[in-house]
């Protein structure tokens, strides 16, 4: 050591130590080892954190890892991965078939021959899909016994079995194919890779199942379908994935395996439910009440299609004895009935005759073309309808006779006959109880007309007022005889002479006579014929008190009687 | 009571006794037909090893042969241990018994074995000298037994002793 080194080491000692320590540590690879593995987990916990850096970079080299130890060891790492990808693939393989399943069955299904038929009630008596009836009647099976057997050394590791199908030595059985194994492959296997998968003899089949350290070997009755193979692949597996390591190591230690019966029996309740199946199952509750929901329901539609035909053949027989009705079509929409067809509009309302048919009208529409009908009652309404009755007349219907009453003018009766004789000419026509309005007329001014009196000054002259009255009486009543004339009626025109009676009975009579021819002049010279006039005389009572003035007079009666 | 499975392998050269010692031990019964063995033939037969464990063994009756083969080899896997047979009026099927643990020990490596120099009530043909019994011992030790299926001589504990040799390895580990 130098002076200078003495004086570094009095000015900087604890430092230097310090500093060599430090260097130490640096140069030296073991200590640099420890300290980098002190901090790393946390180091990649944070870097992890941080971002995706560290993935990033990672990525290749332990991509690069994996592989390398693919390819050292690829038996440890199909080993490692077989429970996984099994299952796996399996599914994959498992949907394809499912499809490949359906459409045989839909083949299956469409084909219909007389067993097909047989199978077909089968199934739906066994409430079974009819496809996986015929699966079953086709392919009847049963797993008798399975062997867990260990690859390496032929070892059984557990066998289950039916209690009817007892076998002697279960050990010496699976030593047995274990050998018989090993020489099919030592023997006819060029590369021995080869496997004994399955094997027949009589009733049974024998299936192997290959695990990578144990195998299945199941005897099976009878032709099991290509599916139970699976089911036994994924009971393996799940045998492996459970007891992979006790699997390996397996040297017949049957206590380093328990609970492995219980995996394995499955093998028997696989296929025993299958053969329960073919047989014994008594269609489910649930469907039981769908089958009779469904009845039900077809039921009350059938009811109902019934009912509605029945409603439907009423509406219609309803329709078709309705008068003034013809019907083309009802058609049945739902619930609706919609008629379509002719209406006379006198016809009663459809809806009478729904209510009728007891159909409620707001279910019925109509599409109805209004025409007459030539149907009796319409013709008669029709008839009667067109000859506008006056309010003082009536009509009347009896038998085939149409009685007319009450009062109407000539002109409408002889309308009205015309009318009837051309729109119901079958109907007789009575109108003798019906009194022409002309007539009544007649008799009204005749009944008011009827006595006039018209007066004397003296002898046979007329006082002077009334000569000029007679003259007007006169030409009133010729109208009235025009008319009774028109009407096929008589009239009488009664002309009656008085006097006062005073005097002689001999020349009273000679007066009134010509007091009565001095009237009748007067209605001659009106223009009356003659041969309605009916002269008379009346001299009155002789001696009676008095001469009365009174009684210097004619009067005038008319009288008016039908046409006999 | 504990039951443990132990595949166990018996080889040797052909017509050396091997099918008749298992059936010796199995069913205690001898016949002296000659029916050779093709393949592989299995029994099973359990041996008490304490009170409460029991050693059942599988017996894999392999056909005779001086040297393995593919098949032999795939037979062979996973045993727990094996039981050589020799025939004592044959000395060529000592040496075939010695290749063929060797061969054994090649791909297997230490595994609990018995030496059955068999056919011992033959005493006019037996072709063991004395001196050739001793290197036998020498080789084998306690894991050699004179035996006779035809007698049934120690039969019984010659594969007792490999039950146990079976069981120690199990308990144990190999040594
Ligand atoms: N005397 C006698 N004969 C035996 C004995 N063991 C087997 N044998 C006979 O040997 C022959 C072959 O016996 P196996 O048991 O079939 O021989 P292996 O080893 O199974 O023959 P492979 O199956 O062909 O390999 C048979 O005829 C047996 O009866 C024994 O311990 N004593
Ligand atoms: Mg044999």
């Amino acid at each position: 050591m130098n002076d200078l080194d003495e004086l570094k080491s009095l000015l900087f000692g604890a430092e230097k130590q310090v500093l060599d320590s430090i260097q130490e540590r640096v140069q030296k690879p073991e200590t640099r080892v420890v300290d980098v593995a002190d901090v790393l987990p946390e180091a990649v916990r944070m870097s992890h954190r941080q971002g995706k850096e560290l993935v990033r970079n990672l990525r290749d080299p332990v991509g690069q890892c994996i592989k390398e130890s693919f390819h050292a060891e690829p038996q440890e790492y199909a080993d490692a991965l077989y429970p996984v990808m099994g299952p796996a693939i399996r599914k994959s393989i498992t949907q394809t078939l499912r499809a490949f399943a359906q459409q045989i069955n839909q083949t299956v299904e469409q084909s219909v021959s007389a067993r097909g038929l047989k199978w077909r009630f089968e199934a739906w008596r066994a409430g079974v899909p009819f496809g996986e009836y015929v699966v079953q009647k086709t392919l009847l099976y049963r797993i008798e016994q399975a062997y867990l057997i260990s690859r390496e050394n032929g070892l059984l590791i557990e066998h289950v079995h039916h209690d009817a199908s007892r076998i002697k030595d279960s050990d010496a059985v699976s030593a047995m194919f274990t050998a018989i194994q090993d020489f099919v492959k030592e023997s006819f296997s060029p590369d021995r890779t080869g496997r004994l998968e399955t094997a027949d003899m009589g009733d049974f089949t024998l299936w192997a199942v290959h695990g990578p350290h144990a195998l299945l070997v199941c005897v099976i009755r009878g032709v099991p379908p290509r599916s139970v193979r699976t089911d036994l692949s994924a009971i393996l597996e799940r045998i492996h994935f459970r007891y992979g390591e006790s699997l390996r190591v397996y040297s017949g230690d049957q206590a380093s395996m328990g609970g492995v019966e219980d995996e394995l029996r499955d093998c028997l309740e696989l296929e025993e439910l299958q053969v329960e199946e073919a047989g014994q199952r008594r269609p489910p509750v649930a469907l039981i009440v769908l089958a009779l929901a469904l009845a039900a329901t077809l039921a009350y539609f059938a009811w109902q299609r019934y009912e509605l035909a029945g409603e439907r053949a009423r509406l219609l027989d309803g329709l078709n004895s309705a008068p003034g009705y013809f019907v083309a079509g009802v058609e049945r929409d739902g619930r609706r009935f919609s008629v379509s067809g002719l209406r006379d509009p006198l016809a009663p309302p459809l809806s009478e005759i729904a209510l009728t048919a007891g159909i409620d009208p707001a279910r019925i529409s109509a599409d109805m073309r209004p025409f007459q009908s030539l149907e009796e009652q319409f013709r008669l309404q029709r008839a009667v309808e067109s000859l506008a009755v006056p309010s003082t007349a009536s009509v009347t219907v009896d038998g085939k006779v149409l009685r007319l009453s009450g009062t109407a003018t000539r002109e409408w009766l002889d309308r009205a006959r015309s009318l009837t004789a051309v729109a119901i000419p079958d109907y007789e026509f009575d109108d003798s109880a019906l009194q022409l309005a002309e007539i009544a007329a007649l008799h009204d001014d005749v009944s008011r007309l009827a006595s006039a009196d018209f007066y004397f000054v003296e002898d046979a002259r007329f006082r002077e007022s009334d000569v000029q009255r007679l003259t007007n009486h006169a030409a009133t009543i010729r109208d009235i005889a025009d008319r009774a004339r028109r009407l096929g009626l008589a009239l009488e025109i009664i002309v009656t002479g008085h006097t006062d009676g005073l005097g002689a009975q001999e020349f009273n009579e000679r007066l009134a006579q010509r007091r009565v021819d001095a009237a009748v002049q007067q209605l001659l010279r009106a223009g009356l014929d003659p041969q309605l006039i009916k002269p008379s005389i009346d001299v009155g009572a002789a001696g009676t008190a008095g001469a009365l003035p009174t009684r210097r007079k004619v009067d005038v009666n008319l009288a008016l009687s039908g046409p006999d | 009571m504990n039951q443990v499975n132990s595949k166990v392998c018996v080889v040797g050269d052909f017509a050396v006794g091997k099918t008749s010692t298992v059936e010796r031990f199995v069913n205690n019964h001898f016949s002296d037909k000659y029916l050779t063995t093709i393949g592989v033939k299995v029994d099973t037969a359990e041996v008490d090893l304490t009170q409460d464990l029991k050693l059942k063994l599988i017996l894999w009756d392999i056909a005779g042969t001086t040297e393995f083969k593919h098949v032999e080899m795939a037979y062979l896997r996973g045993m727990s241990g094996y039981i050589l047979v020799a025939d004592g009026t044959r000395l060529t099927t000592i040496s075939a018994a010695r290749e063929l643990k060797t061969q054994i020990e090649a791909t297997h490596g230490e595994l609990p074995f018995v030496f059955l120099l068999n056919k011992s009530d033959l005493q006019h043909a037996w072709e063991v000298s004395d001196r050739q019994r001793e290197k036998l011992v020498n080789e084998f030790s306690s894991e050699l037994f004179v035996t006779s299926a035809k007698t049934g001589d120690h039969v019984a504990g010659a594969i007792a002793r490999l039950a146990e040799l079976i069981a120690e390895r199990e308990l144990f580990g190999p040594q």
